[in-house]
């Protein structure tokens, strides 16, 4: 299971960054982006994650001092609710790029926003 | 002490604050945003100080009440202390340079302004590596929106595709953490050091790589940097100050402190790609028109460099800090300074920077700041780069330090051309829209940098170069630029007499004879200035004071150190003077780039000299270990050959001379010139003979000093403008003294110390002279002049004194220096080279004869008719030059004698016998006063003579075309003065071929149009350059696994 | 066609790259020295059934301020962005149907009470102040999409984000003050394990991370409803 979400979360890291480095259109690069940072988040939490364990919740399920037998690593969990709000956060922004760029241009092509160059 | 924590407490409250307030409050909002950067930088300010002067120890904060790993610390030491105050400082001050952009985009905008502070400060100060990747994540997203307050429309695509690149750099980073995180079960930074993670292609290993690359991504390495350098050329200058003063600094700081994860196997990936950057950006640099990208190469290059330092951490030691920290410091303060300056600029053209002539103290804060990129003295990166140096030859890596000479000069060429336009360009009306606020935060900044590199001299354990009482005087004239250009000439002339007096009783004979030249030498071509002494005259005592101050040191120099320093500033301060000539530029340019270039030779012969001593003292180079002891005698020789203006190295002489002003040019001649013979005479003292592969390295010298001759004196012959032609001939007359040195002999030594002194005499009268001829006749083609000896007799004077004694014949001084030519080289066997020299000696009357000739004789020209006398402050100089040739000549044994004992003290041979007004030598004797008397009455004989055929004379037409068959479209080919020595031109014109000229032209044009091929990467494709990025890594990481052991 | 056989192979290369990672990786199979400390130590120092609450809150705080800086500057700047490259000010929407009307009026309420109670339960149950404050968005995109002409209290949001974020930072100081270190939770006492009312200040912070969250993303898009064309 662990191995499975590892390689997945790789697969779609590769994915969206196929998708972003092949397609011109802004909207489909920042979708591909967006496609990559879930695949890392699956990383993230299938290195956390260890088998047989529960989630790190001490209820009545895990009892205080039995956590540190029972319960999976909740370091990556935490680390990765920050990724995910960070990546919210960046493709919020690039979306707001690509409506002025598309104001400015009429274009979402990124290969007509070479003004700036050598 | 406040807490450094509360820095973010700070940044964060206000930015929070700011933006509950409504957007019409902009005023107010701007207000706090002030405040909050202005109490950020003085909490950092204040921490700063305590652990520079303070003696504070490094401190850990904890957060969260739990030790770290399992919550997040900060950590703060030294470095930290002062990166943080530099990054606050940077954004205070950028504030102030963005208030009426922060103002339109209101209360957002400051917030956004504040968290990039905030999160810069965090990065630096956090010892958790994932709280490092939030910090960072701030970065990008207020990059994001700090590049949109530009007037710059394209400023949104730079955006773009900056957000597109860190996209691929945090997804690298993430997977990176979590996995490092995973081998070492921890988060903080001190944990994880130690570098266990494992060989280099295990699955840690390269997870550390993903981390570690995704860092030095984030400092913009050539040639992956495009999205950067967008952002720099578009964004407002004052974010694009920040970027290059801020986000890299700290930046480096985190590569710094995360490198140590992985260990020792990445310090070489680091210092590779350190340098590949700092040679690549500064090469695609030297094809840059656009200022503001300029300075985006600039900064990803000296970013490069630090980066460098931080690879070669194993190497250079403790020190590193100290190292890495000086370049940092100096390109943070100069780049933050150079944006903060474009923002007063209209035009994005190099030579728009004209326009800041309007405002004098800019050119200063301009200087200051070219200086300290270029490395000068005395700021941080002067220190840094001679430490780098060292450590690096003690360590036989030869080819890091040539790599990075070539870079550091390669910067140095664009950024004195950009210099050099801005000075020369035609003068624009002045900006309307310049700010009073930034000039006073550019001026304020260019200060700053003078006080950090005395407050890093001071703490430098090689000592200050800001201490040197000559610099010191220097660096007051620019205080006194508000006095009349009088006063500070006499000020001038006081000071180099007094310093003469002060330093007399410590001079031995041979800093006696360089001493007096370069003071009271100095003070004497000085008086020639009054006649220039209009107005201010803003910007011409602060560098000639400035070169004087460095060639006073250069000859009091105990250790390399100081030489060196001496060195630099002498270069710096004869470039500024030389810049200041009318059609100057592209010639000073060449100047500047010459003798940086042998600068570096010259630092790096040191270096490889010292190995691990410190100071070095010059006398020690007698102690070199044989087996490096003949390159170092080779570069320090090709560093000093190029102020000699040595065949192969001498083309920048010709233009920087003939073009500079009328008294700056006996400077740079009569005075500059000898700074090199005088590195010549101490590498020969403390050196002696080197042989390298077989081939004796004086011998070749002794090549080089006869080609020098011969070429300079052909070439002196065959000119048309007179400066030109004095300029040629002291090539010529360098190339004497450079075989005099060369011949290694008592006699040798001695003759190339009276062509020191003679040269100085002759050429300085000399210049003098034509200066003045060309001022009152307006042109410096000779065959425009003719007849002016009725006229201008007492120039006539001093130009015929002076070619007497530089030709050579007797009765003047200049045949004692012959007479001790001769014997010289009777001394020796090289005869081949022997026989070169004497050829070029006839050559020499040529050119002197035209001088003559031409311009003082023969018929005077219409327009010259109401041509008076030069002036008086031009002519007095002259006559004092004239009182003292015919006094030299006379009793030369005043000055020579103690020379020659103490010459005798190196040499196992005899000098020469100096009894009453006899010198006599093994082959001859030689008695002044007797051959001026029997000349003397010969002279007066023919004169008499002369008189008396005179009405004999023809009139002839000067342009006479009587015989051409058509009018010819330039007239002056007609002129029997012009084109003079055709025939000889058509006999040894192949010697006046410009091969040399042809040489380094061709190599600055493959220059050029490798940058221009590299550049052709940056396609402005936000795309290519995400895949640039990913190849990168990819790239890096193959040849990685390739080099593994 | 060039950049595609390039990026393909890059994507081969990468690939390789995290095989190599990811065939190295061995799950562990006891607790590390990090999380050991949490298993062990997050019932007495924070009194947080959560332990994932506990850390995001407390352990790493500050990564936590970060992030909702994160989203504060990300609001800020597509509200600048938007704010420079508007078009032409409002016209007139058609108005959206009785049924999305009502629905959203019916709903709205519900939703935000919702939000209220995962991020008020987060130290003891999965949620939190990001969850909860994503929940208090949609109950504003809502109102949104029912009348796009509707400008939900620009002030209000404001003041809610800049509040909740000065709020947030003087919490942390309280910790400073009054607690082992910047943003810990024992400035308030921890009470009963597993009471609503426990661990200390995590409740009080996460109910700031919630209305912060919620009020940045209603921020957001509102920013985006403005640039609708029509």
């Amino acid at each position: 299971m662990i191995t499975i979400s590892l390689f997945t979360g790789f697969l779609l890291v590769l994915a969206g960054l196929y998708g972003a480095l092949t397609n011109r259109n802004i909207l489909r690069m920042i979708v591909s982006f967006t496609i990559a940072d879930a695949g890392v988040n699956l990383v993230l939490i299938a290195v956390g994650a260890m088998p047989g364990r529960k989630a790190p919740i001490l209820d009545a399920a895990v009892p205080v001092a039995e956590a540190a037998r029972r319960i999976i690593d909740p370091l990556p969990q935490a680390l990765v609710l920050t990724a995910i709000v960070i990546g919210l956060g960046v493709t919020a922004l690039m979306l707001a790029y690509a409506y002025r760029l598309h104001a400015s241009r009429g274009s979402l092509d990124i290969s007509k926003f070479t003004e700036l160059k050598w | 002490m406040v807490s450094p924590l509360h820095i973010l407490v700070v940044g964060l409250g206000a930015a929070f604050f700011v933006g509950l307030l409504n957007h019409d409050a902009r005023r107010t909002a701007f207000a706090i945003t002030l405040a909050a950067l202005a109490a950020m930088t003085l909490i950092a300010g204040s921490w700063a100080w305590a652990f520079l002067f303070g003696g504070a120890t490094p401190f850990t904060i904890l957060t969260a009440g739990a030790p770290p790993p399992f919550a997040i610390n900060l950590g703060v030491a030294a470095p930290e202390a002062v990166l943080v105050a530099l990054v606050c400082a940077v954004g205070l001050l950028s504030a102030l340079t963005m208030r009426d952009a922060l103002e339109r985009f209101g209360h957002r905008a400051m917030a956004v302004f504040l968290v990039a502070v905030m999160a810069l400060v965090g990065i630096i100060l956090t010892r958790d590596v994932f709280n490092l990747f939030v910090f960072f994540e701030l970065i990008a997203i207020a990059t994001g929106g700090l590049v949109l307050i530009s007037d710059d429309e394209r400023a949104v695509a730079a955006g773009f595709k900056y957000l597109v690149a860190s996209q691929v750099v945090s997804i690298a980073m993430l997977i990176g953490i979590i996995f490092v995180y995973h081998a070492t079960a921890s988060l903080n930074l001190d944990d994880m050091n130690g570098g266990s993670i494992g060989p280099v292609d295990s699955g840690p290993a390269l997870a550390f790589f993903l981390l570690f690359i995704a860092l030095v991504i984030e400092l913009k390495p050539f040639p992956i940097n495009g999205w950067a350098l967008d952002v720099y050329q578009s964004a407002h200058p004052g974010f694009s100050a920040l970027f290059s003063a801020g986000s890299s600094t700290a930046a480096l700081w985190a590569v710094d402190k995360v490198i140590g994860i992985g260990g020792a196997p990445w310090l070489p990936m680091a210092a590779a790609i350190g340098l590949v950057t700092f040679v690549g950006s500064n090469l695609v640099a030297l094809s840059q028109t656009d200022d503001r990208r300029l300075l985006g190469y600039s900064s990803v290059a000296q970013i490069g460099l630090v980066l460098t330092v931080i690879g070669l951490r194993d190497l250079i030691g403790e020190r590193h800090l100290a190292v890495g920290g000086g370049i940092l410091v100096t390109h943070a303060v100069a780049k933050a300074g150079l944006f903060w300056l474009s923002g007063l600029v209209a035009s994005r053209d190099l030579a728009g920077w004209a326009v800041l002539r309007h405002r004098p103290i800019l050119i200063f804060a301009f200087a200051t700041f070219v200086a300290m990129l270029a490395g000068l003295p005395p700021f941080p990166g002067f220190y840094a780069k001679w430490e780098l140096v060292h450590a690096l030859a003690a360590d036989g890596r030869l080819a890091f330090v040539a790599a990075i000479l070539l870079g550091a000069l390669f910067e140095a060429v664009y950024l004195f051309r950009w210099f050099g336009r801005a000075i020369k360009a035609p003068l624009p009306e002045e900006n309307a829209a310049a700010s009073r606020i930034t000039g006073a935060v550019v001026v304020a900044t260019a200060l700053a940098g003078w006080a950090i590199g005395w407050t890093w001299g001071a703490a430098s354990p090689y000592g200050n170069v800001m201490a040197a009482t000559p610099l010191l005087v220097a660096l007051a004239f620019p205080l006194l630029e508000w006095l009349p250009a009088r006063v500070k000439n006499t000020l001038a002339i006081l000071v180099l007499c007094l310093g003469f007096w002060v330093g007399y009783p410590h001079f031995d004979p041979l800093q006696m004879i360089f001493g007096a030249i370069i003071l009271i030498g100095g003070a004497v071509i000085f008086i020639a200035s009054f006649t220039f002494a209009q107005g201010r005259r803003i910007g011409f005592y602060p560098s000639a004071m400035l070169m004087y101050a460095g060639l006073t040191m250069l000859i009091v120099a105990p250790d390399t150190f100081s030489f060196f320093a001496a060195w630099e500033v002498l270069t710096v301060g004869s470039y500024f003077l030389i810049l200041r000539g009318k059609e100057s530029e592209p010639h000073a340019l060449s100047y500047v780039v010459f003798s940086l270039g042998g600068a570096f030779a010259i630092l790096a012969g040191f270096a490889l000299a010292a190995q691990t001593t410190a100071p070095f003292a010059l006398a020690a180079l007698k102690q070199v270990a044989a087996d490096h002891a003949p390159w170092v005698f080779l570069l320090l020789a090709v560093g000093f050959m190029t102020k000699t203006a040595s065949l192969g190295l001498h083309i920048w002489l010709p233009g920087a001379h003939a073009e500079a002003e009328t008294d700056v040019s006996p400077m740079v001649s009569g005075v500059l010139l000898k700074a090199g013979l005088f590195g010549l005479f101490m590498l020969v003292m403390h050196m002696g003979r080197q042989s390298l592969h077989g081939v004796e390295l004086t011998y070749v010298m002794l090549w080089i000093g006869a080609g020098s001759a011969l070429i300079g004196n052909v070439m002196a012959a065959f000119q048309e403008d007179a400066k030109r032609l004095l300029a040629y001939s002291s090539i010529g007359q360098m190339g004497y003294a450079v075989f005099g040195i060369a011949l290694m002999n008592n006699l040798g030594w001695l003759m190339a110390l009276m062509f020191v002194i003679n040269h100085y005499i002759y050429k300085s009268s000399l210049f003098l002279s034509i200066g003045g001829v060309a001022k009152r006749t307006g042109t410096r083609e000779m065959y425009r002049m003719g007849g002016l000896i009725k006229l201008m007799p007492l120039s006539f004077v001093a130009v015929l004194v002076s070619i007497i004694a530089m030709s050579g014949v007797p009765p003047l001084s200049g045949f004692g220096g012959r007479w001790i030519f001769y014997n010289a080289i009777l001394d020796t066997d090289a005869r081949l080279p022997m026989v070169v020299i004497f050829l070029s000696g006839p050559i020499a009357f040529l050119y002197l004869f035209r001088l003559i000739h031409t311009i003082f004789l023969g018929q005077l020209k219409d327009e010259h008719r109401r041509v008076s006398e030069a002036p008086v402050w031009l002519l007095v100089p002259q006559m004092m030059y004239v009182v003292f040739l015919l006094g030299f000549a006379l009793f030369p044994g005043l000055a020579l004698r103690r020379v020659d004992a103490f010459i005798g003290g190196f040499m196992p041979e005899r000098g020469l016998d100096w009894e009453g007004t006899t010198i006599t030598s093994a082959f001859g004797h030689w008695n002044p006063i007797a051959i001026m008397v029997v000349v003397g009455v010969i002279f007066v004989t023919l004169f008499l003579w002369l008189l008396f055929l005179e009405h004999r004379a023809q009139m002839v037409k000067q342009f006479n075309i009587a015989f051409a068959a058509e009018r010819p479209h330039r007239p002056e080919t007609t002129h029997f003065a012009w084109n003079f020595f055709a025939p000889y031109r058509r006999a040894v014109g192949v010697l006046a071929e410009p091969v040399f000229e042809r040489f380094w032209g061709a190599t600055t044009g493959a220059l050029h149009d490798v940058a221009g091929f590299v550049r052709r990467l940056y396609t402005g494709d936000g795309q290519v350059y995400a895949l640039q990025v990913v190849a990168f890594v990819v790239i890096v990481q193959l040849i990685a696994m390739g080099m593994r052991p | 066609m060039v950049k595609r056989a390039t990026a393909l192979l890059l994507m081969v290369a990468l690939g390789l790259l995290f095989a190599t990672i990811a065939f190295d990786h061995r799950p562990d199979t006891e607790l590390n020295r990090t999380a050991l400390y949490y298993a062990e130590n997050t019932a007495k120092d924070i009194g947080a059934q959560n332990i994932v609450t506990a850390i995001v809150v407390t352990y790493r705080g500050l990564d936590t301020l970060g992030e909702v800086t994160v989203l504060f500057l990300t609001a800020a700047i597509v509200g600048l962005i938007l704010a420079a490259g508007r078009p032409g000010e409002r016209g007139s929407f058609p108005p959206s149907g009785e049924l999305l009307h009502t629905g959203s009026r019916l709903l709205a309420p519900l939703i935000l009470l919702a939000g209220v109670y995962v991020f008020v339960n987060g130290h003891l149950t999965p949620g939190g102040g990001f969850q909860g404050g994503a929940i208090l968005a949609s109950a504003a995109l809502l109102l949104l999409l029912t009348d796009p002409l509707h400008r939900f209290g620009n002030r209000l949001i404001r003041l809610v984000e800049s509040l909740s974020g000065v709020a947030y930072v003087v919490a942390g100081l309280f910790g400073l003050v009054l607690a082992g270190g910047f943003l810990d939770n024992r400035f308030l006492p921890l009470g009963e394990f597993g009471a609503l009312f426990s661990a200390g200040g995590i409740p009080v912070i996460y109910t700031l991370i919630g209305l912060k969250v919620g009020a940045e993303f209603a921020s957001m898009l509102s920013s985006l409803s403005r640039t609708e064309k029509h």
